[in-house]
């Protein structure tokens, strides 16, 4: 019986350690599975865009553009509320310029920002709580290649946030509650306690204990479950009864 | 010490506990042994193996003569149906006026492009030649072009692509595959063993089999996974429940 005897000890004291994180591990992931990806996305917060470019309104051509501005690259011809732009990079910044007569549109103001963060928005009835333009950022849910960027708030369920780009003058990041708490449960999946990777060092050493802490575990539960061990068991307490 | 028993079974009943963490044990092991093997090979596996991009290289770029881009009104007009965005893009080396007639939110979504000559307006379809071109401009590697199709979602590779794709395929020891959007010309991305073999492993972790003539989605929002995942839950609860009992009663001490 030593097997027995001995996995039950090492069960114990594994689990003792580890248990915890066995908790965080099935509850964040429960929280993952549980939700609708496309919903933590944001991607039902988002009304599509069914506009097309008028081409009255491209007055200004790719070829005066590149004229006018020779380092521009990904050059794309397309639409802010419901104005034909071009859209461009220069030394890694994008630049939004007018089709009609090629002036330069960004940064954007307040008030335009607010007017896409808008028009982007499905529930139209939903009023808008707060603007600020975000210029540096160590918040987990904006990737810092998107500054500078509007941010506006909806007075929503779940307190949405729509991120605007102020050089793009797009829809570049959208977050709710429920994405920060996924996030959340993310890192706590993986242990990003204190490194930020899923290939971090803690990770790792918990996770093949927890490996060897199941092993045992589950030579427990053949011996609790096994029919000669079962008899045995009965067998024994019956006897403790008749003392 | 006996107080505190007392204490706690006031809430719960401990046998009940511990009948329930050892039938449960039964019923998620296989499960859990999984989650944890692949679990550890996520944590251990070599990442840039796993994107499939071992042949990839950047495709080459050339300097397009601005004189003669045509007029995006023109471009625009000839369109029959009408288009939200056209970019400036380049298809092996020739300068093209990508036009987006439908665009989901995400590049993988439902949309539908055409491709236009930058400088003479003729449009462009991605025919077989085509694509097999555009995939090799994209490999660095030394396999030869094996087969190309045109394939349809769902994709094995890129089981979240909308789109149809032109698949062409390399004789390499890797089995790389390559990927290009039927409509747009886009790479969409490279596929090889390496990355097949992990791709495997997500299926495993996020228990998204096929099963009962359903297909595999590439992701975790399933119906087994949520399931397994409470009766997990409830498991690894019944167990921490336990060691604090063992705790509060002071099982743990050095013999």
């Amino acid at each position: 019986m030593s097997l027995h005897r001995n996995s039950r000890k090492y069960h114990k004291w594994l689990m003792l350690f580890i248990g915890l994180q066995f908790v965080v591990w099935s509850a964040s992931g429960t929280y993952m599975v549980l939700m609708d990806i496309d919903y933590i996305h944001g991607d039902s917060l988002v009304v599509e865009q069914k506009q097309t470019i008028v081409p009255e309104q491209v007055n200004y051509s790719f070829k005066q553009l590149l004229t006018e501005h020779p380092q521009a690259k990904k050059i794309e011809l397309g639409l802010m509320l419901n104005k034909a732009v071009y859209r461009f990079s220069q030394n890694n910044e994008k630049v939004t310029v007018s089709a009609q007569d090629g002036q330069i549109i960004s940064p954007i103001s307040e008030g335009i920002a607010t007017e896409i963060a808008k028009q982007n928005y499905a529930d139209k009835s939903v009023v808008i709580s707060s603007v600020k333009l975000i210029t540096e950022t160590s918040l987990r849910e904006l990737n810092a290649r998107h500054l500078p960027v509007w941010r506006v708030d909806f007075d929503d369920f779940a307190s949405p946030s729509f991120y605007i780009s102020a050089y793009s003058a797009q829809l570049v990041t959208k977050r709710h509650s429920f994405w920060r708490i996924f996030d959340w449960m993310f890192a706590f999946h993986v242990m990003d306690y204190v490194d930020e990777s899923p290939d971090n060092k803690l990770l790792r050493i918990v996770s093949i204990l927890a490996f060897i802490a199941s092993i045992f575990g589950l030579v427990l539960t053949y011996y609790r479950l096994a029919p000669t061990y079962q008899k045995r068991r009965k067998g024994k307490s019956r006897r403790v009864k008749l003392n | 010490m006996k107080k505190n028993n007392k204490k706690t079974s006031k809430y719960f009943k401990l046998s009940t506990i511990k009948s329930l963490h050892k039938w449960l044990s039964l019923l998620v092991f296989i499960q859990l042994f999984i989650w944890l093997g692949t679990g550890i090979f996520f944590n251990w596996m070599d990442h840039d193996k796993a994107s499939g991009n071992h042949y990839r290289q950047a495709m080459v770029k050339q300097d397009i003569d601005h004189q003669r881009l045509l007029d995006p009104q023109a471009v625009l007009t000839a369109s029959q149906s009408g288009a939200s965005e056209i970019t400036l893009v380049q298809r092996l080396g020739q300068p093209y006026y990508l036009l987006t007639h439908d665009k989901g939110l995400y590049k993988h979504f439902d949309s539908l492009f055409s491709l236009v000559d930058a400088y003479t307006g003729t449009v462009k379809e991605i025919d077989i030649e085509m694509a097999a071109a555009l995939a090799q401009s994209s490999y660095s590697g030394s396999g030869k072009i094996a087969s190309t199709s045109l394939v349809v979602p769902p994709i094995e590779d890129f089981l979240k692509e909308q789109n149809s794709l032109w698949q062409v395929n390399f004789s390499d020891e890797l089995e790389t595959s390559v990927y290009i959007n039927a409509s747009s010309g886009r790479l969409v991305g490279h596929s090889n063993e390496d990355k097949r073999f992990v791709d495997f492993f997500f299926m495993l972790h996020f228990m998204d089999y096929p099963l009962f003539g359903q297909d595999a989605v590439g992701g975790f929002n399933n119906w087994q996974i949520s399931i397994f995942a409470i009766l997990t839950l409830l498991f690894c609860l019944t167990g921490l429940i336990w060691t604090l009992e063992l705790l509060i009663k002071g099982r743990y001490k050095f013999k």
